[in-house]
């Protein structure tokens, strides 16, 4: 084992730049976990070792724990176990489809009991994913021309996807696309063979919403309630068009309700971020979170951003924006300072899974992206989210302090 | 810069995805400022229109107040229990949660039964008959709000002992509509009942007592017509806003005094803003602008002699219909306005069952009694004999002498058509006999000689006989005075100049117009504009009270001081020489001049005698007047033996008050308690 730290001594063995951000995002995160549920009636009473903050308080202990194990593993020795890793995590993402070993949740199956605590394999299995791709990519350049392993690449890829979207988990899911594709471009894939990728792929999803949003009623593709809604109401698709030809007024009345009620989180995460203004209402003076129009199930993790908008305005919003991008781009530097095509690869993509989630959630919020149940990476409550993300963060620095020595 | 640093790296690659993740981000930021400060003014009014509520609260209305301050109108304090739902909703939610589990445990029983009877399990299609549908489930809840509130209600009602209905359908109304403001429970509790209250209900979740001003006139029928009344009205006043989504209750004058200073008395309207959560519950209220209350009006009504003027009309006979009007022969302040039949104003502020709410207007609209008319302003009257004062005034200045005498037949024969007839008699009448025997030839004969017509018409138009006084709206009637073209036209005969001389035919007026003639008389031929409003007050001391000058003259009588002594003096033998026709209205320590009337009616051509007006037009003390009382009353027995008396009661009444004034210890309550 090389000890790195002999060979640059006057370098910082991590990046404390991107540590740095990490932590003000956690305080932030405590600040209005502790905002977004303490204003709920229901949730206020609770004992303190109960409540969301101090949870969140215990998983961030515990993701900084996970982490600094991450880290002092060399990526090298890590990438080992990255596919026993992937089919352990394949394995989660059958066995929580299966009826009693996957809890309901919200209509989906994504968790997993484990004996009293419940946890998400998706978040883990992203990450198994990058260990995985960015192994099998890190082959010489001369093997990633030939279509076999390109088309591996992609299954291992799809195998995943598949299995989240089955859950379903259209967010989770379609995260790990640009990740992969962000991976297979760095690790140096033939453009032409991307590009060939990407038109299938922009067909499909093309014709995929032509079906749902246009085409007549038999021959539209199955999908969840839920999720079809959500595609209306990004859309703005009036929903009295789908209650078919034959539909009563009553019928088109109730689905003018149900557009109403669908579209109610989307617009109310609006005029949250709005109403917060320039400078916000102040942390907990948030009228939108205290008077629970924010929805009371998603306001502490998936509309986190939501309750930080209008509580510290637009100079909170920049703050956020700054502190991921400064995390980001350390990361782009990191990936180019690898000692390795595996660090680089390993780098991009945790870099690309963190920028997709960063950009869907808070997209979401400002209805530039559909709601589809991504949390926003270090801010929002939850375990396996949490987790996942100081384990990423904790892979990035991995791959930081076992770097080419310049 | 870090962020350029990445952006122009040589790795191609490492280029393209800081490129794409930098695009990233500005794409968010913009959208952010677009959001956030772009549009931040559009998403805070949506803010507000979700979760601000406005409400309307009515001012206090101002106080009517008689001459010395005393009230007519004020306002009392009505308890009002309300139920506020935001403080149930736990409650709501914990019963429609037990019942939606009994429901599903129900229609899973009523599965297992029916899989029972057929033996199979059943399909999934025929499952869902059993299914807990969206519509079951408004159902329950509709069903447990009410539950829940309404036990609370009824539990509240045995303690106060009083049955309080809360029907479903008015209670779904206002949760659906109105659900950031309390429910009305139960209005207007009595003083037990707030003390039940507050003892044993004041911890009842969701139930609070409030506290609002009601119109109230604490002397009940006094000055009813004169006071008018309100309505319910909820409507903004000019240059209020008027989007509210709730208004409270809040009144509007109708009639009289209400109707006619509504503005000043009404106030300006506050508003409060309530903020209600997702659920539309109510979670706390900022009164962005207070009520004003509305300002005080002070009448010239001296409440002592309106009671007394009241009751003395009440008396006069069963059902009495007729008027009382004092004036204060030297500027025309009215001192007392009665009408009757009259009414309680009371009733139209308050709510009541509807049997009793339909008797009352049956009553109220009654053809016959009308108590809603302002009989002393509203109705038409023929003067009869008390006309005699200006025809006896026009001859008096055409060159009468009033001791010449005159031979009446006791009656005056028309040419050509029925005599017309006479109480008075045959004899011989000077003009102060005449006038207080009333005898009608003499003033027929008087007025029939060349040139009197055009000087009677002009009189009676210095006393602006057939035009309104203005003094309230709506509630006066010009009545009737020909003009000179009528009594010149080719259709006007003698006849109609005998009917005329003598009270009757093409005129008619009112008890006000009478008073302003008898002032008139009384005070040296000053002609007033009358005057009802002293001043108005407004809330706190800080603008100035608008005051209405007093004595404002209208016309001057325009005749001389000797003949206004000589009617004077007639007036003075017809209720102080025993056979005068006013004795009845004597009193002891003032000197009374009156005047006597008895008018017939035809009515379809025909003599009515319930129809026949009464009058009594007096002023007194004469050696120094002051007061002028004219009392009427509809199919009286006559003028002597209906109205004297009611004027005798009045200015005992007026006696008594000028010695408590003098006393400087004024007692209001005693002349109340006349009756």
């Amino acid at each position: 084992m090389i000890f790195p730290g002999i060979n640059n001594q006057r370098q910082p063995r991590i990046d404390l730049v991107q540590l740095g951000a990490v932590l003000v995002l956690m305080l932030i995160s405590i600040a209005f976990v502790y905002s977004a549920t303490m204003s709920n009636d229901s949730t206020s009473g609770l004992a303190w070792y109960r409540q969301s903050y101090f949870r969140q308080m215990v998983w961030f202990t515990l993701g900084l724990g996970a982490a600094g194990v991450v880290c002092v593993i060399d990526y090298h020795a890590l990438s080992r176990w990255a596919f026993v890793g992937y089919w352990v995590a394949i394995l989660f993402l059958v066995a929580v489809l299966i009826p009693h070993v996957g809890s309901m949740r919200y209509g989906a199956r994504r968790w997993v009991d484990l004996g009293g605590f419940q946890f998400q394999p998706s978040e883990f299995a992203k990450l198994a994913f990058i260990m995985a791709q960015a192994h099998f990519l890190s082959r010489p350049v001369d093997e990633l021309r030939q279509r076999r392993i390109f088309w591996k690449a992609i299954g291992l890829m799809l195998l995943p996807f598949l299995l989240i979207m089955k859950e379903p988990d259209l967010g989770s899911g379609l995260v790990l696309l640009p990740t992969g594709l962000a991976m297979l471009l760095a690790a140096g894939t033939p453009k032409r063979y991307l590009l060939q990728l990407i038109s299938i792929v922009g067909i499909l999803a093309g014709l995929f919403l032509a079906d749902v949003l246009y085409a007549p009623p038999k021959y539209r593709l199955k999908m969840q309630e839920y999720q079809k809604s959500r595609l209306l109401v990004y859309f703005n698709r009036n929903y009295a068009d789908y209650a078919g030809p034959d539909a009563s007024e009553a019928e088109r009345k109730k689905m003018r309700e149900q557009q109403f009620n669908d579209s109610l989180n989307v617009r109310q995460a609006l005029i949250a971020a709005g109403s917060g203004g320039l400078t916000g209402k102040g942390w907990r003076n948030g009228q939108q979170n205290a008077l629970g129009f924010l929805p009371q199930a998603g306001k502490h993790n998936d509309f986190i951003f939501s309750v930080i908008a209008e509580e510290k305005g637009f100079f909170g919003s920049v703050i956020v924006i700054t502190l991921y991008s400064v995390i980001l781009f350390t990361g782009i530097r990191i990936a180019g300072q690898a000692r390795d095509r595996l660090g680089k690869l390993l780098a991009v993509g945790v870099v690309t899974l963190l920028f997709s989630h960063v950009f869907i959630n808070i997209g979401m919020n400002i209805r530039i992206m559909p709601v589809t149940g991504v949390p926003l990476p270090l801010l929002s409550y939850g375990g396996s989210s949490v987790l996942g993300s100081l384990i990423a963060i904790g892979m990035l620095q991995n791959v930081h302090i076992y770097r080419k020595a310049y | 810069m870090l962020i350029f640093d990445q952006l122009k790296k040589d790795d191609p690659q490492l280029r393209f995805l800081a490129v794409m993740v930098f695009g990233g981000m500005v794409v968010l930021l913009a959208g952010l400022w677009w959001v956030q400060v772009v549009s931040a003014g559009y998403y805070q009014d949506k803010l507000e229109t979700q979760s601000l509520r406005s409400v309307r609260i009515p001012a206090v209305r101002g106080k009517i107040l008689d001459r010395d301050g005393r009230p007519l109108a004020e306002n009392r304090p009505s308890y009002n229990i309300n139920l506020y739902l935001e403080d149930l909703s736990a409650k709501f939610q914990a019963a429609y949660a037990t019942a939606l589990t009994q429901t599903r445990k129900g229609l899973a029983f009523q599965m297992a039964a029916q899989e029972k009877r057929l033996n199979r399990e059943l399909t999934k299609q025929e499952k869902k008959q059993f299914a807990v549908t969206l519509k079951i489930k408004n159902d329950l809840q509709e069903q447990t709000h009410y539950e829940v509130s309404s036990n609370i209600v009824a539990d509240v009602g045995a303690r106060l002992e009083q049955n309080i209905p809360l029907a479903q359908k008015d209670f779904q109304r206002h949760y659906d509509k109105a659900r950031a403001i309390p429910l009305p429970v139960l209005a207007n509790l009595n003083s037990t009942q707030v003390a039940r209250f507050e003892e044993q209900s004041i911890h009842t979740p969701g139930m609070d007592m409030d506290i609002q001003s009601l119109r109230y006139y604490p002397n009940n029928t006094t000055a009813a017509h004169l006071l008018g009344y309100l309505a319910r009205n909820n409507d903004s006043s000019e240059g209020e806003p008027a989007e509210y989504n709730y208004r409270m209750d809040d009144y509007t004058g109708l009639t009289g005094i209400e109707k006619l200073l509504d503005k000043e008395l009404r106030g300006t309207a506050g508003a409060k803003s309530v903020l209600v959560n997702n659920l539309g519950y109510r979670q706390r209220e900022t009164v962005w602008s207070p009520a004003e209350p509305g300002q005080n009006v002070v009448l010239t009504i001296d409440l002592d002699i309106q009671k007394a003027s009241e009751v003395a009309l009440q008396e006069a006979q069963a059902n009495a219909r007729g008027a009382v009007v004092v004036m204060d022969a030297r500027n025309g302040d009215v001192l007392a306005m009665a009408s009757n039949p009259t009414y309680d104003p009371n009733f139209f502020a308050e709510r009541h069952d509807p049997a009793t709410s339909a008797k009352m207007w049956e009553y109220l609209n009654d053809k016959n009694l009308r108590p809603q008319w302002n009989r002393a302003m509203q109705e038409n009257y023929a003067p009869g004999s008390i006309f005699k004062i200006v025809v006896g005034l026009a001859a008096l200045e055409q060159g009468l002498n009033p001791e010449e005498t005159f031979h009446s037949l006791g009656y005056f024969p028309m040419p050509g058509r029925k005599p017309i007839g006479d109480t008075a008699g045959a004899g011989d009448f000077n003009f102060s006999r005449a006038l207080a025997k009333s005898s009608n030839p003499y003033f027929i004969t008087q007025a029939l000689k060349p040139g009197m017509l055009p000087k009677i018409i002009s009189v009676g138009q210095r006393l602006h006989l057939g035009e309104r006084t203005g003094l309230l709206p709506r509630q006066e009637t010009p009545g009737h005075f020909p003009s000179l073209n009528d009594v010149a036209a080719s259709s006007w005969r003698d006849g109609d100049t005998a009917n005329f001389s003598i009270g009757q035919g093409p005129i008619v007026v009112t008890p006000l117009q009478m008073a302003v003639m008898i002032a008139a008389v009384a005070n040296g031929g000053k002609v007033f504009q009358p005057r009802l409003l002293t001043r108005i007050e407004p809330y706190g001391a800080t603008e100035a009270a608008q005051s209405f000058p007093e004595g404002q003259l209208r016309d001057t009588l325009g005749v001389s001081a000797r003949s206004l002594r000589i009617v004077r003096e007639a007036m003075l033998a017809d209720v102080e020489s025993p056979e005068g026709t006013g004795h009845a209205a004597a009193i002891p320590g003032w000197r009374i001049a009156g005047k006597t009337g008895t008018a017939e009616v035809e009515r379809n051509g025909k003599k009515d005698r319930s129809a026949k007006n009464t009058w009594f037009v007096s002023f007194a003390p004469v050696e120094n007047p002051r007061y002028v009382v004219v009392a009427t009353v509809e199919g009286g027995a006559s003028g002597g033996l209906t109205c004297a008396p009611i004027a005798h009661k009045v200015y005992l009444a007026i006696q008594q008050r000028e010695q408590q004034r003098d006393k400087k210890a004024p007692k209001p309550e005693t002349l109340a308690q006349m009756r």
